[in-house]
């Protein structure tokens, strides 16, 4: 199944509403997928949470096998 | 469902070790890129740590941390019992200075004066789960 870069992005902003989110194929393959989020929602959490937080947000995509790594740069906004 | 058995020897790990990495291969020859990015950054800060090679028990190990830390990806780096992260998380924090932080040592840019073996990094003895 294709990596729908989008989808992902709508998916973390829904979870995170207000973040600004954007999602990268690093190597054009789907295989290294960059998430860089921005959200208010961050603010006193551990950089642990903050990343649970994304992860959880598109776990449907990597329990149905779509995505397999997900780096993720987090930054508290607001 | 974790193994019950493989889920306790983990968490005793966890506890025994108070800096611990649970990587795809091992510090000499990690597997993967991820692994290999936080075995540089430990090796950076200088700092003893056990080293776990995930890659014979992936899956049931996978499912242990899943329920431990609610982390499900490798590597995996635990300071005093606590998950850290993974790979972007200790390169984060490295680069702020919080690692060393959180790992209670001084962070030397000078670290060439380490005395490691043949610039070997510090660090005990390979950890093996059965």
């Amino acid at each position: 199944m294709a990596v729908d870069l989008a989808e992902l992005k709508g998916m973390i902003e829904a979870a995170l509403p207000g973040a600004s989110v954007e999602v990268f194929d690093e190597d054009g393959g789907g295989q290294h997928l960059r998430a860089v989020v921005a959200a208010a929602q961050f603010e006193g959490l551990s950089r642990i949470d903050q990343h649970r937080l994304v992860k959880a947000a598109v776990k449907t995509r990597f329990d149905d096998g779509t995505i397999h790594a997900l780096s993720v740069k987090t930054s508290v906004t607001g | 469902m974790a193994d019950p058995e493989l889920k306790s020897k983990v968490e005793e790990l966890i506890t025994a070790n108070p800096v611990l990495l649970f990587m795809k291969g091992t510090p000499e020859a990690p597997s993967c890129g991820f692994s290999m990015r936080v075995v540089q950054v430990l090796d950076q800060v200088d700092v003893e740590y056990g080293a776990i090679d995930v890659l014979p028990a992936l899956q049931p190990l996978r499912e242990v941390t899943a329920e431990i830390s609610d982390w499900q990806t490798f590597p995996q780096l635990y300071v005093n019992g606590e998950l850290i992260g993974g790979a972007d998380i200790v390169e984060e924090m490295f680069e702020s200075g919080e690692l060393a932080e959180a790992l209670g040592v001084e962070q030397s840019q000078a670290s060439t004066a380490a005395p490691t073996a043949e610039g070997l990094p510090a660090q005990s003895p390979p950890l093996q789960i059965e």
